[in-house]
C-alpha cells in the first residue's frame, strides 16, 4: 500500500507548520478546517481544501489532526476507525482516560498514533538526549527547563477547560524532555500564578523523578511583546549540559525595527524544520513499520505529569503520577 | 578603623582580608584558631595571613584584646554564634558570613548577642551590592515592570573542596540548599522588603556525589505573603573542572515581560592552549568590597548596616522549611520573624 496522502485536520497555528512540511516531504495534502481557513491555507503553501470530514477520510492514508485540543480523541477515534494513521498535535488529550481511549483505539484498529511532540527533534534538545544516552555527563542529577512566549492569541488557548492551561498546552514539552533524559515521574509539585485570562501567566513545576533526578521546569505565556525562549540545563556527577535559543544565533539583526518576530511558537528555517524532521521520522515509521521517537505512551505520560501539575496548583501540595488515572 | 578577621573556615575571608589590608583607612588583624584541627593540605593560620599580607594573632581572645572596631566571623556555619557572641561581648560590630547559622535558636542567640551589647550585625550577602540589582529593585519597587508574578533564580557553584567542612553536616548544617538558597533568597527580600516567605516546599538529592554526607543538588520552591512565587536552583552543579566556580541568575517574571539579572556574567572568553581548557576572565565589580564598603561606611555613620541580621535570619528561615519539607515530602510552612 503506498502512503501518499495526509488528511491535515485543522488550519491554525501548527497546521502553517505541518502543512509545508508534509509538502516538503512529497505528500499530497488535503486539509479540512471548520473555521473556513483551509483555503487560505492551501492557497499560501499548497495542497487542497476539502469541505467534510468524509472527504477527507475518503483521501488520506495519514490523518494529521492539528485542532483545539479538546477536539482530539473525536477526531483522532476517527481517524482510527477509517483505517488511518494518525498524527495528533501535543497534548494528545486533556485527561489520561482520553488518551488512554484514543490508543486504544488506534491499537483496535491496527493504525499507528503519533503524539506530535516537536521539541524532542529541535536539535539542541536533541543532542543533550543524545549526550546524555551517551553517558558523556553521567546520569542526570538535577535539570532546568524554561519555556517563555507571548500569550497564544486564539481565544480557545485561554479556555482552560479546552486547552488544559499552560502546563498542559506548552509546558508539556518539558515535561516531556525531562522525562526523555531523566526517565519517568514519580511525583510533582507546582504553582501558579496569574491565569489563562490575565496578560501574563507562569508556572513553576518541580519534578521527581523515580531515577532520583529532580527537575526544574518554568513556562511562561506573556504579553504580545515577548519573544520566543527555551533553554535548559541538565547536570550529572560527569559533566554539564546547558542551552539558551538566544544565544549562538547563526543571523542576528541590530538596528531593524522589523526584523524580529515575537510569538507562541519559535522560528523555524522550512530547510531544516523541526516539524519537518518530526513529520519524516513519523512517515518513515509507518513506511517501515519501525519506532518513531515519540510513541503514544509518550505522550500519554506527558499528559499525566502535566495533569499532576494542574493538581498539585489546585491542592498545594505534591502529587504522585501513580494517583493520576 | 581596627577590623579583626575571626576564622579563614570560609575562604570568603581570604578575600574580605586582601580587601582590608589594601584600604588606607583599616587596620587588619586575623585569627584562626580552628586552622589546627582542619585536614592536612587545608591553607589557614599565620601561614595564610602572612601570605595574604595581615597581621595575625593565635586567639580569640588576643584578636578582641587589640579591641577591633568591627569583627568578621567567618567560622564554620555551626561556630558562628559563639565567635559572634565573643565580638560583640567585647564591643565589636558584626559582619557574619551567610548562613548567619544553621538553626533559628542560633541566629536568635546571634541577634540577641549584638542587640544586648549594643552593636550592628550584618549578614553577608555580597549579590546585594550588584549595581544592576539596585537597577532592578528600583524599576520592581516603581512598578515599571509591571506586576511582579514569580522568580526563578538559580545559585550553582563547583561542590566546595577547598574545605572538607562545607559537606560535614555537623559543621555546615546541611549541603547546598544551606549553602547556596540563601542568596537567592535574600535578593527576593531585597525586591519585596514587606512581604513574608509564607511555605516552602523542597526536594533534594545526592546524585552529583554519592559519597557526600549531605545533599549536592536542590530545588526549593517559595510562596510569599503578595501572592509571589519563586523557586530556587541551589545544586552544586558546576563540574570541577569548569573555568569558573559557577554563577547566580534571577529571572523575575512579570506583567511587563521578564528580566534576567547575572550578576557574574561579565567575562572575556578564550581558550588557553597551554591549559587546554577554556578561559573564563571575570571582570564584574567587586562585589565582596562593595559589602565591606556599607558595612564599614555603616559604622562610621552610626547606622544599621543592610543586609542585617534580621535578614539573615530570615532568608535562614527558607532554608530551614526547605530541610523540613524535604524530610516530610509535604510543603512546610515558613517560621515568622
Amino acid at each position: 500500500m503506498t502512503i501518499s496522502t495526509v488528511g491535515l485536520v485543522g488550519a491554525g497555528g501548527i497546521a502553517h507548520l505541518h502543512l509545508p512540511g508534509w509538502l516538503k516531504l512529497g505528500f499530497a495534502v488535503v486539509v479540512h478546517s471548520i473555521d473556513g481557513q483551509a483555503p487560505a491555507l492551501t492557497r499560501q503553501y499548497g495542497g487542497r481544501a476539502v469541505d467534510s470530514m468524509d472527504e477527507l477520510l475518503d483521501s488520506a492514508d495519514i490523518v494529521d489532526v492539528a485542532t483545539p485540543t479538546d477536539t482530539h480523541r473525536l477526531l483522532v477515534e476517527r481517524a482510527a476507525e477509517a483505517g488511518k494513521h494518525v498524527v495528533c498535535e501535543k497534548p494528545m488529550a486533556l485527561t489520561i482516560a482520553d488518551s488512554a481511549a484514543m490508543i486504544a483505539a488506534c491499537e483496535r484498529a491496527g493504525v499507528r498514533l503519533f503524539p506530535a511532540h516537536v521539541v524532542r527533534y529541535f536539535p539542541a534538545y536533541a543532542a543533550m538526549r543524545t549526550a546524555v544516552a551517551g553517558g558523556r555527563i553521567g546520569p542526570p542529577a538535577v535539570q532546568r527547563f524554561f519555556r517563555i512566549g507571548s500569550a497564544p492569541k486564539q481565544p480557545w488557548y485561554r479556555d482552560r477547560a479546552r486547552s488544559g492551561g499552560i502546563a498542559m498546552d506548552q509546558m508539556i514539552h518539558d515535561f516531556d524532555l525531562a522525562r526523555w533524559s531523566a526517565g519517568d515521574v514519580e511525583a510533582v509539585y507546582a504553582t501558579w500564578v496569574g491565569d489563562e485570562t490575565t496578560a501574563s501567566t507562569t508556572v513553576q513545576a518541580i519534578l521527581r523523578h523515580h531515577s532520583g533526578t529532580i527537575s526544574h521546569v518554568n513556562g511562561v505565556w506573556g504579553n504580545p511583546t515577548l519573544g520566543f525562549h527555551t533553554g535548559f540545563s541538565v547536570a550529572g556527577p560527569g559533566g554539564l549540559l546547558e542551552h539558551d535559543s538566544l544565544r549562538h544565533p547563526v543571523l542576528d539583526y541590530d538596528g531593524h525595527s522589523d526584523a524580529g518576530e515575537t510569538g507562541y511558537v519559535p522560528p523555524v528555517e522550512a530547510a531544516s524544520s523541526p516539524y519537518t524532521a518530526e513529520l519524516s521520522d513519523f512517515a518513515r515509521a509507518i513506511r517501515e513499520g519501525g519506532r518513531a521517537r515519540v510513541t503514544p505512551e509518550d505522550g500519554l505520560e506527558a499528559v499525566r505529569i502535566a495533569a499532576a501539575v494542574n493538581r498539585s496548583v489546585d491542592e498545594h501540595t505534591e502529587i504522585a503520577l501513580e494517583d493520576v488515572r | 578603623m581596627k577590623v579583626g578577621i575571626i576564622s579563614f573556615a570560609h575562604t570568603h575571608a581570604i578575600s574580605y582580608a586582601s580587601i582590608l589590608r589594601d584600604r588606607s583607612d583599616v587596620e587588619c588583624v586575623a585569627t584562626d584558631p580552628g586552622n589546627v584541627a582542619r585536614p592536612a593540605g587545608e591553607s589557614g593560620g599565620r601561614e595564610l595571613a602572612e601570605s595574604i599580607g595581615v597581621v595575625y594573632v593565635d586567639t580569640v581572645d588576643e584578636l578582641l584584646a587589640w579591641h577591633p572596631d568591627a569583627v568578621i566571623v567567618c567560622s564554620e556555619n555551626t561556630r558562628h554564634v559563639e565567635d559572634v557572641e565573643r565580638a560583640a561581648a567585647a564591643g565589636a560590630h558584626v559582619l557574619c558570613e551567610k548562613p548567619l547559622a544553621t538553626t533559628r535558636r542560633d541566629a536568635r542567640r546571634i541577634i540577641d548577642a549584638c542587640d544586648r551589647a549594643g552593636v550592628s550585625l550584618m549578614t553577608a550577602f555580597p549579590v546585594r551590592f550588584t549595581a544592576q540589582y539596585a537597577q532592578l529593585r528600583h524599576r520592581v519597587q516603581t512598578g515599571a515592570m509591571g506586576k511582579v508574578l514569580s522568580i526563578s533564580g538559580a545559585n550553582n557553584g563547583r561542590l566546595p573542596s577547598e574545605r572538607a567542612w562545607f559537606t560535614d553536616p555537623a559543621l555546615a548544617g546541611g549541603g547546598a540548599v544551606a549553602d547556596h538558597t540563601v542568596h537567592v533568597a535574600d535578593l527576593v527580600f531585597g525586591l519585596f522588603p514587606d512581604s513574608d516567605a509564607e511555605e516552602v516546599f523542597a526536594v533534594a538529592n545526592r546524585l552529583l556525589r554519592p559519597d557526600c554526607e549531605v545533599e549536592t543538588a536542590g530545588l526549593v520552591s517559595i510562596r510569599y505573603s503578595n501572592g509571589l512565587t519563586a523557586v530556587i536552583d541551589c545544586s552544586w552543579s558546576v563540574p570541577d573542572h569548569y573555568p569558573t566556580w559557577g554563577g547566580l541568575t534571577v529571572r523575575v517574571i512579570t506583567e511587563g515581560g521578564i528580566a534576567e539579572l547575572a550578576p557574574f556574567a561579565e567575562r572575556v572568553d578564550g581558550f588557553s592552549e597551554t591549559d587546554q581548557s577554556p578561559l573564563w576572565l571575570s571582570y564584574g565589580a567587586d562585589l565582596d568590597a562593595a559589602m565591606l564598603d556599607e558595612f564599614l561606611g555603616a559604622i562610621a555613620e552610626v547606622r544599621q548596616p543592610v543586609p542585617s541580621g534580621r535578614d539573615g535570619l530570615r532568608a535562614l528561615e527558607v532554608v530551614l522549611a526547605a530541610y523540613e519539607s524535604i524530610a516530610t515530602g509535604r510543603p512546610a510552612a515558613v517560621q515568622p520573624l
